[in-house]
């Protein structure tokens, strides 16, 4: 799906979105708009909601600022599903090969002088995603993983 | 897309940031700090109306501390949201920045 982003439901079908990014900064707006989209229909409270779009931008914006797909046509693509036990992401794009699940950590620790610039995106990747899983497909970076939502659903 | 209005409290250059502090934001909200870090011998950034920061809206705000620290300008940031507060404590700023719960105004 490019233009028109996906988010579909029904009784037998789990709720899933699916859409494909541009290499340009402006389509966070986007982004942030499918996701707010599929949190409705999922029933996720403003937390699920706020994780998984930062989540989605720190991967995307690296992609753009380090994978080198700025100004590449759909350079990324999102997936993503409400299951029983959260919401599983598929973020895959055609940058340079980068496994964000055995990037350096942060010294989080670190006083204002010795803050480093980098890595703290995918530093909250982690800190708020389970079950981080990354591989190469021919020249595609694929990481999936799950949000847990247990106790996130609205009602 | 954010929003930054000013306002002078008490001797306090107060900051109101509104929106979002994404990474198509961040470059706004960091030139708002300085300009006010710049001008005044204390700033208070008012996030309480900020509904999202990402690692960019966090790295601004960083910078402004660093160039606080610099000028020796008193800087607070004030008012989180639950959500933007745990992405300041996930990372770590509650170490390094002042952190109130209300306007220090």
């Amino acid at each position: 799906m490019k233009d028109t982003p996906g988010v579909w439901h029904n009784q037998a079908i789990p709720y899933r979105a699916e859409f494909s990014l541009n290499g340009d900064l402006s389509e966070l707006e986007r982004l942030t708009a499918v996701v707010a989209q599929f949190c409705t229909g999922c029933a996720l409270d403003d937390a699920a909601e706020f994780e998984l779009n930062l989540v989605l931008e720190e991967l995307f914006v690296n992609s753009l600022r380090h994978g080198g797909c700025e100004g590449m046509r759909d350079c990324a693509q999102v997936r993503m599903r409400c299951a029983a036990n959260g919401v599983e992401v598929e973020y895959r794009d055609r940058g340079r090969p980068f496994d964000p699940t055995s990037a350096p950590n942060v010294n989080i620790h670190a006083p204002l002088a010795e803050r480093s610039d980098g890595g703290m995106g995918i530093h909250l990747v982690r800190g708020i995603m389970r079950e981080l899983r990354y591989e190469r497909e021919g020249e595609w970076n694929r990481v999936t993983m799950l949000r847990p939502v247990a106790t996130n659903r609205k009602g | 897309m954010i929003h930054v209005t000013e306002e002078t409290k008490s001797g306090w250059r107060v900051l109101s940031v509104r929106g979002r502090a994404d990474a198509d934001a961040a470059d706004v909200l960091e030139a708002a700090l300085r300009a006010a870090i710049d001008q005044h011998p204390k700033v208070a950034a008012d996030f309480s109306a900020l509904d999202y920061v990402s690692s960019a809206g966090l790295r601004a705000v960083i910078q402004g501390a660093r160039a606080a620290e610099a000028r020796q300008v008193e800087f607070a940031v004030c008012s989180l949201s639950p959500n933007v507060r745990k992405v300041f404590d996930m990372s770590g700023l509650h170490h390094i920045l002042r952190i109130h719960g209300e306007l220090p105004c």
